[in-house]
């Protein structure tokens, strides 16, 4: 069925279209929370009341945007709060522990799949800790894959400031990063 | 080309957004900087290590566990509402005692104004015009000033005003 026709349907109280558009973005919203969280159950709890919320707000939207956008700013807002309130309580792991748990874990296989996975838990450990909106907008360009235009549209920014905002936290990741990996033994010696 | 430019440059091709011509003037820079060639390197690890290695699908029955959710919801909507509604009518309460209080403070009338002797002697007067026609009736410009001064004064003992 046609998506705006959906969202018609859905805007006026048809539980059934609306569980049609959950099939159809459940998998992008929880790979969005997925990449802020790195874990499964967080990101599942996240992906649902991110739903919830625009279940409750669907009247707000118009066909001025995609649905596609608008869900995602929603997303994007909900998992901003989550971030912030669960500031204290979620740990960071210090740059300098970062691929402590890979190095002890036994089921990697190969050494050099080992090693990639203490390089990811280090790359991880220093994308938490850039500041929120170098974070959201690394997560949504590098990990999540969407174009500048999407981008510009969820966060509602120029594209001038998507591109410069986005060089600045690759900038600020390099140099977070910097002499990190090598110094954890990996094959590409960042240093 | 400087460095900073051939940074600049480097981080747009990672999103493949170089003309022909600037990649071939960043590749030129590239073959005589070791520096940038560094750079270049290690945008592309990193790059390459940000991305999670796979992404885990969602918990199963994730449609099923949010419609249930929110047939839930829709059913405590009403409460709700009702508590919702409930609230913002504490709030304008209290706003309108508020504001009642306020222009109480800020409107509240003027004590009663202490009356002058002259006022006291004209209102005890039985008939404040009759003193007005004595005054007028004096025949010296002296008298009637004099007469106008003491009532202005508003002795308040009445056998020393003046009387011609």
């Amino acid at each position: 069925m046609d998506e705006k026709e959906l969202i018609r349907r859905s805007q006026a109280g048809d539980g059934e279209a609306f569980g049609v558009l959950v099939e159809r973005y459940k998998g992008k919203v929880f790979s969005l929370a997925y990449g802020f969280t790195r874990d499964r159950v967080a990101a599942d709890d996240l992906a649902q009341e991110v739903f919830i919320k625009a279940y409750v707000s669907q009247s707000k939207f118009q066909a001025k945007s995609e649905f596609g956008t608008w869900l995602y700013r929603v997303a994007v807002n909900h998992i901003k709060d989550y971030l912030r309130k669960n500031k204290r309580r979620m740990k960071e792991i210090p740059l300098e522990k970062a691929g402590d748990r890979a190095l002890a874990s036994s089921d990697l296989g190969p050494e050099e799949q080992r090693l990639r996975e203490v390089e990811r838990e280090i790359v991880q450990a220093a994308l938490a800790r850039l500041p929120e909106k170098y974070r959201v907008i690394l997560t949504l360009r590098d990990i999540d894959g969407l174009s500048y235009e999407d981008i510009s549209g969820i966060l509602k920014l120029s594209p001038g400031t998507v591109d410069s905002r986005l060089h600045r936290a690759r900038r600020k990741l390099r140099e977070k990063l910097t002499g990190r990996l090598g110094r954890q033994g990996g094959e590409y010696g960042l240093s | 080309m400087d460095c900073h430019k051939a940074e600049r440059f480097l981080l747009r091709s990672l999103d493949g957004k170089l003309d022909p011509e600037e990649k071939t003037l960043l590749q030129t820079h590239l073959e005589k900087c070791p520096s940038c060639q560094k750079k270049d390197r290690e945008y592309r690890i990193i790059l390459s290590l940000v991305r999670p290695q796979t992404v885990p699908e969602p918990l199963p029955y994730f449609k099923e566990r949010l419609l249930a959710k929110l047939k839930e919801k829709d059913k405590t909507a009403p409460a709700l509402l009702w508590v919702k509604w409930a609230h913002r009518a504490v709030a304008l309460s209290l706003a309108a005692f508020l504001l009642f209080g306020a222009g109480i403070l800020f409107f509240r009338p003027e004590e009663p104004r202490e009356v002058s002797q002259t006022e006291r002697f004209l209102l005890q007067d039985e008939n404040p015009l009759g003193e007005a026609a004595s005054i007028l009736d004096q025949n010296k410009a002296e008298d009637r000033s004099m007469m106008l001064i003491f009532a202005s004064v508003g002795d308040k003992d009445m056998p020393r005003r003046y009387r011609p």
